[in-house]
């Protein structure tokens, strides 16, 4: 199973992990961008039923991700909550339950468009927050991309996803970490969060996830 | 239709000068764009019987402030749209002001017949019929197969009434313009060009003619094609459809009616309604696809009695020819399909439903009751019932599942609805057209110029050109779904795509083609259309093979992309969809592999990077009856299909709201797209109703089980031929080249993946 692949960027280790994350050994920290916790209870608070399982489906992947990365740092890169009315009882209680069993787990946060009008995580989450961009362990953390960066940078917002073909006529749509020298995008970790579909230049890298594996995908001029 | 209620009303000594102090009539057309009209022409008729009857419009294109007017003060007569009645009974004080309604007229009912819209408006007529059990109903239809049922789903299930059918029979001409050079005349695509310059001579010899195409980039492109030979007809001729601006469209429509204007290329926005008494000739671009289609559109013209309706039809590929010929055989014997009403869509139940709690609410034994009285759901279960109201006052079946939901609340045995929040974003989405989300073009100034599919804009970069609306525009920005655009010097542009399918060759049409192609076999064709097509038919004959009645054909033709299997039932497209991903999914049985699948009207493929044979024995096995329903549905998880139905079902109960330009933040927020409302309902809750809604959909009325089971059987008794030819043929070319596809695999997602990528290393 290709579960993660390793990759060298701006002088630095980090592994793109199949569940929409990227692990970075030296500092012990994971990346996530695009959570929108939140985001169904925002659709059934406006009288459209959409089934909950999401949040905490998404709160246990985290778990098993920083357990199995040991990893002592998360940085969210924007978009944690969805909206202001998703920030429901019971998503404070399924993410609150969630960090209990973390407690010693560092937490930043990116503020993300959509983090402006939802306010600030509960204080009980013990997240720190901060301006997009913001500089942690030495790199340039960021929620919106921009086109022509001093520093090379991480960041989310925009759920890129790509459409592969083959013989056969065959074609996939999936996920996908999008890759140059001065910027990786993340896919979005939200399970209930939609793609749109990117054209990579030459010379960048793209990686396609379906949650389980992922594989590098030559990019033909 | 009109006349009684006037009548009445005049007799009953009013005339004392004095307006109706409720609304008499309620006059119901499924075209927005019509509602105008048909205001304007009851308006001149009262004011030549000089009543003093108040006659107004309401719609979509109605303004807040005139709709909150009306809502107070009704006119004596309205015109409205099924979507705006609709609306209407989600106010409570709208019984009252129904309570003098003595009338209701439904134009084009045959329009709305087979749609969800039809079925709407047979759950509004129940709601009238139950305030006012004497209500009159008039419905007004074109030729269908099925005028009794039409009439019956119209009057609902306890009401009788009287078929009045006109008995002038109008006379209709089928002319085909026929390509010059057959053997370069292309075998497939749909925008053609060919025969522009024959177009161009026709209108020329006629003062106004309609140019019908059967999709809106085709206007767009013949609208500039017909510019590039005749650029002297700059400003004199028009073009209309569906995503231009209303206002544009009505300036069309005016100078259309005085007869300014030398031409319209429109699509089916020009279909229905009011006459154009000027058009003097009707050009029908691209298959006719249906009989009572064609027929419609050449009615669009010759309306001095007596006068013959002639339509030119004007082929874009080889195939259509045998179609126009097939449709004109059909005119003449009156074979014109049936429109079917829907059977119970519960979707539009549970929006209607919310539409009455918002309206004042409902209890339950008499709304089942009024509901049972609507045609299409006089069968309505109880089980169906439950299912729809737990829909709505709980989201669904699994209960600890939709909590913090609550769009409708039971109350001292009334439902009723109990925010604001959640009547605001109902009454935004009542309704049950399906559209992509749409991006507003808009030049730079303010004027707009209409709307355009989001995944076409998205293709075209900043600075590049496009044809829209007529016009060559320079994409300058996009910001908050508006395209902002300036016109262009010159240059070459994209000519847009919009989402939403292609008609599909009714099944009618279908078999009198199958009929066109034995009668040439057996060299009994005589048509200008079957003798264009000789050349095109003989080379299939030599190249495969042209099937005769009783044989079914089957290719195998191996291309760079794979191995590729077409296979010919000539059963129409949507026939031809279920039994493409029915066949994918039984092969894909056999062994690990993947297939692409195509299809169109006249057959299906299958493409494979597999090297299997397939004999006989096996074919007829992957084409057996048995098992049919079964495994469609398993294949419909697999394949897009119910995915692509249920955008729709989503959007009639009331998931995805469309998009519009400068929509607040509450609406954007919970904005998904139907496939991710299906991947996730698939996920956490597979039993969901809506689901269950879009496969029923899917297996009743786009695959029709029950007809595919007949044509499976009929297959059987076929005799099989089977060729292997080196190229890829007349029939099997369009196949070959259709775009729109979809996958069913029975290897895993890494497999195929892994795949992939190591042929586009390979190819490096």
């Amino acid at each position: 199973m290709n579960t993660k692949v390793e990759i060298s960027w701006q002088g630095r280790n980090f592994s793109l992990l199949a569940d929409r994350a990227i692990h970075w050994p030296s500092q012990k920290t994971l990346f996530i961008a695009d959570p929108h916790f939140g985001k169904a209870a925002t659709f059934r608070k406006s009288g459209i039923p959409v089934p909950e399982r999401t949040t905490q489906d998404d709160c246990d992947r985290l778990t098993k991700l920083v357990e199995e990365t040991s990893s002592r740092t998360i940085i969210f890169l924007g978009d944690f909550f969805h909206a202001r009315i998703g920030k429901t009882e019971e998503v404070r209680k399924i993410l609150t339950d969630w960090r209990k069993n973390l407690s010693s787990l560092q937490v930043h946060l990116v503020r993300g468009n959509h983090d402006l009008s939802s306010g600030d995580p509960w204080p009980e989450l013990q997240i720190q927050c901060h301006p997009d961009p913001v500089n942690i362990f030495g790199i340039e953390c960021r929620h919106l991309p921009v086109p022509r960066s001093q520093k090379p940078y991480l960041a989310g917002h925009i759920h890129p996803g790509f459409t592969l073909k083959g013989r056969g006529k065959d074609q996939i749509r999936s996920a996908c970490f999008h890759l140059n020298q001065s910027q990786i995008i993340l896919p979005a970790f939200g399970s209930f969060t939609g793609l749109k579909n990117i054209q990579p230049l030459p010379g960048e890298h793209i990686f396609l996830t379906n949650g389980k594996e992922i594989f590098e995908i030559p990019i033909t001029a | 239709m009109w006349a009684p209620p006037l009548i009445e009303w005049m007799n009953q000594g009013e005339l004392r000068r004095k307006r109706p102090a409720r609304l008499k009539v309620l006059w119901i057309t499924p075209l927005r764009a019509l509602v105008e009209d048909t205001n304007r022409s009851l308006t001149e008729l009262v004011e030549g019987l000089q009543l003093p009857w108040t006659i107004e419009s309401r719609s979509g294109d109605t303004t807040g402030s005139r709709k909150a007017s009306q809502r107070k003060k009704f006119p004596a007569a309205l015109v409205t749209t099924p979507e705006s009645l609709s609306l209407l009974l989600s106010y409570p004080e709208t019984r009252e002001s129904f309570s003098e309604l003595e009338a209701v007229i439904v134009d084009e009912w045959h329009e709305l017949l087979s749609t969800k819209r039809g079925t709407q408006t047979e759950l509004c007529l129940a709601r009238l019929r139950r305030w006012n059990p004497s209500l009159r109903t008039w419905g007004l239809s074109a030729t269908l197969g099925n005028l009794k049922q039409a009439m019956a789903a119209l009057l609902g299930n306890d009401k009788e009434g009287v078929l009045i059918e006109g008995d002038t029979r109008k006379k209709f001409v089928v002319k085909t313009l026929i390509p010059k050079n057959m053997e370069r005349f292309p075998w497939s695509g749909h925008l053609g060009g060919k025969l522009v310059e024959q177009v161009a001579q026709a209108i020329e010899k006629k003062t106004t003619s309609l140019v019908f195409t059967n999709v809106r980039s085709q206007t767009e492109y013949w609208f500039d094609a017909l510019l590039g030979v005749r650029p002297e007809w700059k400003g004199q001729i028009g073009i209309h459809h569906g995503s231009i601006d209303r206002k544009e469209r009505t300036v069309i429509e005016n100078r259309l009616r005085s007869g300014e204007i030398k031409a319209v290329v429109c699509t089916s926005s020009l279909d229905l309604g009011v006459d154009f008494s000027p058009v003097e000739q009707v050009i029908q671009i691209g298959g006719p696809k249906g009989i009572a289609r064609l027929l419609q559109r050449a009615g669009r013209c010759g309306h001095q009695p007596g006068a013959t309706s002639t339509v030119i039809c004007v082929p874009t590929q080889a195939m259509e020819l045998i179609e126009y010929a097939a449709a004109r055989k059909s005119m003449a014997e009156g074979k014109i399909e049936e429109r079917e009403p829907l059977d119970a869509p519960l979707d539009l139940l549970a929006q209607h439903l919310i539409t009455l709690a918002l309206g004042g609410g409902f209890k339950e034994g008499e709304t089942i009751s009024e509901i049972k009285t609507a045609w299409s759901y006089r069968n309505l279960t109880r089980q169906e019932w439950d299912w729809t109201v737990e829909f709505i006052v709980r989201g669904g079946k699994t209960l600890q599942a939709y909590d913090q939901f609550k769009r409708v609340v039971l109350k001292d045995g009334v439902y009723q609805v109990p925010s604001s929040l959640i009547s605001r974003f109902h009454r935004m989405s009542i309704g049950t057209i399906t559209s992509d989300p749409a991006i507003t073009v808009q030049f730079q100034k303010g004027k707009t110029l209409g709307t355009i599919d989001e995944s076409f804009i998205a293709r075209i970069k900043k600075g590049s050109h496009f044809f829209f609306s007529g016009k060559l525009l320079t994409l300058v920005r996009i910001r908050d779904l508006t395209a902002v655009v300036k016109l262009a010097r010159s240059g070459k542009g994209v000519i847009p795509v919009w989402g939403g399918g292609k008609f599909p060759l009714s099944s009618e049409l279908a078999q009198s083609v199958r009929e066109r192609i034995e009668q040439f076999r057996l060299g009994k064709t005589s048509e200008p259309e079957m003798k264009a097509m000789q050349g095109t038919l003989q080379l299939q004959d030599e190249e495969s093979h042209l099937p005769a009645l009783s044989e079914f054909l089957i290719e195998k033709t191996i291309t760079n992309d794979g191995v590729n299997w077409f296979l010919f039932p000539f059963a129409g497209r949507l026939a031809h969809e279920g039994l493409a991903s029915l066949i994918a999914h039984r092969m894909s049985q056999l062994e690990p592999m993947t297939l692409s699948v195509s299809f169109n009207d006249y057959g299906l493929s299958l493409c494979s990077n597999s090297e299997k044979e397939i004999d006989e024995t096996t074919w007829r096995t992957l084409l057996r009856p048995e098992g049919l329903v079964e495994e469609l549905l398993t294949c419909m998880n697999q394949s897009e299909m119910a995915k692509r139905q249920f955008r729709e079902v989503a959007r009639v109960a009331g998931l995805i709201f469309q998009g519009y330009p400068g929509a607040q933040k509450s609406i954007k927020q919970v904005q998904a797209s139907g496939g991710l409302f299906f991947d996730v309902f698939a996920k956490y809750d597979p039993d969901n109703l809506l689901l269950t809604q879009a496969r029923r959909e899917v297996l009743d009325r786009q695959l029709e089980a029950k007809r595919l089971t007949e044509k499976l059987r009929e297959i059987q008794n076929q005799l099989f031929v089977l060729r292997n030819p080196a190229k890829l043929t007349p029939f099997s070319f369009p196949l070959w080249a259709e775009s729109l596809r979809t996958q069913i695999s029975s290897e895993s997602w890494s497999d195929r993946v892994r795949k992939m990528a190591q042929e586009l290393e390979a190819g490096n």
